[in-house]
């Protein structure tokens, strides 16, 4: 914890909470404003235009019949495997690091979840009938294939929403009591009710405690499935370079990593500009630094691992997936993902970088590029090259998937934002546990 | 009338060490309250006991059962047959059972949690305000103005800053 002239007390750590939500400057409104405006005008007017015209406005087509669209689904999906799936793997190993960055994370997890749903919608092309992948009892007889990996989905993006959600807020109830009791208006109706009526006794803290690692324990076995199976809605197809045993492992390594490198940037964000530097640390970069140097490592041998695979396999269409994966059309996109996700990242290997915040912050959004490039290149370059030669086509997205994708980050970056001002974006109690306790003054003693 | 004698510590040794005193004393259930966990409370109080790990169990059962039943009653209720194979197929219908596990697993845990720690409350209940700071306070239920002279003589000698007399519903 930091070490200037005074050292951080308890009742610091509430004030620079309640502050960072009850104070609000210019520039928060100001890009919370343009965040709102590039939503309503790239994401969700376009998507309404495809809603019109019908789904032809997106340049999916025979034979690359998924497009950006389930690219930035996988993304989303993975960029939440950061915060939850991290939190609780630092919670179980009583990691202190975690304490100050870890309700952020877990609201990136959210968000990220919520705008991969929105993906499957905007996806589907008629999302009115999105019920129908609900088993209910109906006049239709229709009822849901289980068998089927886009159910598995269904069910298991449900319950890491579910569990998510619940998690960050379970973390949160202390935090809601402690800025209730600081706050009026409309704000202190809200954390009443979120509170629950916390009041911090010896039994809430048990009972919570248990919880919380209950829950931790249930979700990381669940977040590794949710890209699993996300894996399979490609892997148990028989299309060349899709129909591989490695895509699970393969998905949730790269969720996990493109995740890790999503808290940077928002560690950097926060740090910044809610002035939480004495809370986010060079401590925290360093740590993270290593976590995001192993996982590269770790998602670069998975990566020769596919491309071993499909040579070893020895069968013509996997030579001709491998050969225009490396050299074909979209050759240029593989190689901005090698450099930015393989060669970029062992800068990490030096301490100095690790702790230098702009440095880390560029290379976390390199990453993050390369990560999406990794899963549009997943779609594009199967789909492009299948069995049968004269079926062979270049996928280019249209207008609209362009500025969906892009509108899809400023869908992300709003609830961020209002998330910001309702949450406390640092747990409170947990800084707090990181720091000296109070000790029994002089007084005391001597009385 | 009873009352709640409560007093208010400026750290975390002191209010163990008088809530421990309280409990010595004949008071029952003194009750801590923290801007964070206290380490060794069960030391002193008693060990505590926490009926969450059954709701996690039995709502994880639930839901595998349940998530099986789903998927293996709807295969049964609309079959498809698909090349002879069997209608109820174990490894897809495992994968909706582990997720159905989780999710009641997750949902049974929060109950278990609101009800273990009764949540929400729904009265008025005993609080200081500067608990959720950098305070630690200790508070015993008082039936006359006696048992709370005593109790407030114990809080001022293991060193509380100051103490409160709370009436019920105040």
């Amino acid at each position: 914890m930091p070490t200037e002239e005074k050292p951080l007390q308890f009742a610091d750590v509430n004030n620079d909470i309640v502050r960072s939500l009850v104070v609000t400057g210019r520039n928060y409104y100001i890009t919370l404003g343009i965040a709102m405006f590039v939503a309503l005008a790239c994401f969700f007017f376009p998507w309404f235009y495809q809603l019109y015209y019908g789904i032809g406005a997106a340049g999916m087509n025979h034979p690359t019949v998924w497009g950006t669209y389930l690219a930035s689904f996988i993304f989303w999906i993975g960029l939440s495997h950061s915060g939850t799936l991290l939190s609780c793997v630092l919670h179980i190993t009583n990691s202190e690091w975690r304490k100050a960055m870890y309700r952020s994370a877990e609201a990136m997890t959210l968000f990220s979840l919520l705008v991969a749903a929105t993906m499957v919608m905007v996806h589907v092309g008629r999302p009115w009938f999105i019920h129908w992948a609900a088993p209910y009892p109906n006049q239709m007889g229709l009822w849901p294939n289980f068998k089927s990996p886009l159910l598995f989905d269904v069910m298991a993006i449900t319950t890491y929403l579910t569990g998510s959600l619940i998690f960050i807020y379970m973390g949160s109830i202390p935090d809601f009591a402690a800025v209730r009791d600081r706050t009026s208006g409309w704000r202190r109706h809200l954390y009443v009710l979120l509170s629950l009526g916390w009041r911090g006794t010896d039994t809430e803290w048990h009972r919570l405690g248990w919880a919380y690692t209950f829950l931790a324990v249930l979700i990381i076995p669940l977040a590794v499935s949710v890209h699993s199976i996300v894996s399979w809605d490609f892997a148990m197809s028989l299309v060349p370079g899709l129909h591989q045993t490695i895509f699970a492992p393969y998905f949730v390594v790269g969720a996990i990593y493109s995740g890790t490198a999503g808290i940077v940037t928002v560690m950097f964000v926060l740090r910044k500009y809610m002035n939480f530097e004495h809370l986010i640390t060079q401590l925290h970069f360093d740590n993270l630094g290593k976590l995001l140097l192993f996982l590269s490592l770790l998602w670069t041998y998975i990566n020769m691992l596919e491309l071993f695979t499909g040579w070893y396999s020895g069968t013509s269409a996997e030579y001709e997936q491998i050969k225009y994966k490396l050299t074909g059309f979209y050759a240029p996109l593989y190689w901005e993902m090698i450099l930015f996700c393989a060669v970029a990242p062992l800068l990490m290997f030096s301490t100095k970088f690790r702790t230098s915040f702009v440095p880390m912050l560029v290379l976390s959004i390199a990453i993050n590029i390369g990560m999406y490039t990794e899963r549009f290149l997943i779609i594009a370059t199967t789909l492009s090259r299948q069995y049968l030669p004269d079926a062979w086509g270049v996928y280019v997205p249209s207008l609209v998937e362009i500025s969906i994708l892009v509108g899809s980050l400023a869908v992300f970056v709003t609830l961020f934002l209002i998330f910001v001002k309702i949450f406390p974006s640092v747990s409170i109690y947990e800084v707090k546990e990181t720091m000296p306790q109070p000790r029994k003054r002089e007084a005391n003693l001597e009385s | 009338m009873s009352s709640n004698a409560l007093g208010l510590f400026g750290d975390p040794v002191s209010a163990l060490a008088a809530a421990g005193t309280l409990k010595d004393a004949g008071f029952a259930r003194p009750e801590l309250m923290s801007p964070i966990p206290i380490h060794g409370v069960e030391e002193v109080l008693g060990p505590k006991k926490s009926v969450i790990r059954r709701f996690t169990l039995f709502g994880a059962i639930f839901g595998g059962l349940g998530g099986f039943a789903l998927a293996a009653g709807t295969a049964v209720l609309y079959v498809h047959p698909t090349g002879g194979r069997p209608v109820i197929t174990f490894p897809p219908f495992l994968i909706i059972t582990y997720e159905m596990t989780i999710l009641f697993g997750i949902l049974a845990t929060v109950l278990g949690f609101l009800i273990s720690a009764r949540f929400p409350a729904i009265r008025e209940r005993v609080y200081a305000p500067e608990t959720a700071v950098d305070k630690f306070a200790v508070t015993v239920t008082c039936d006359n103005e006696d048992t709370f002279s005593r109790a407030a003589a114990i809080l001022r000698a293991a060193g509380a800053e100051e103490v409160r007399n709370i009436r019920e519903g105040e």
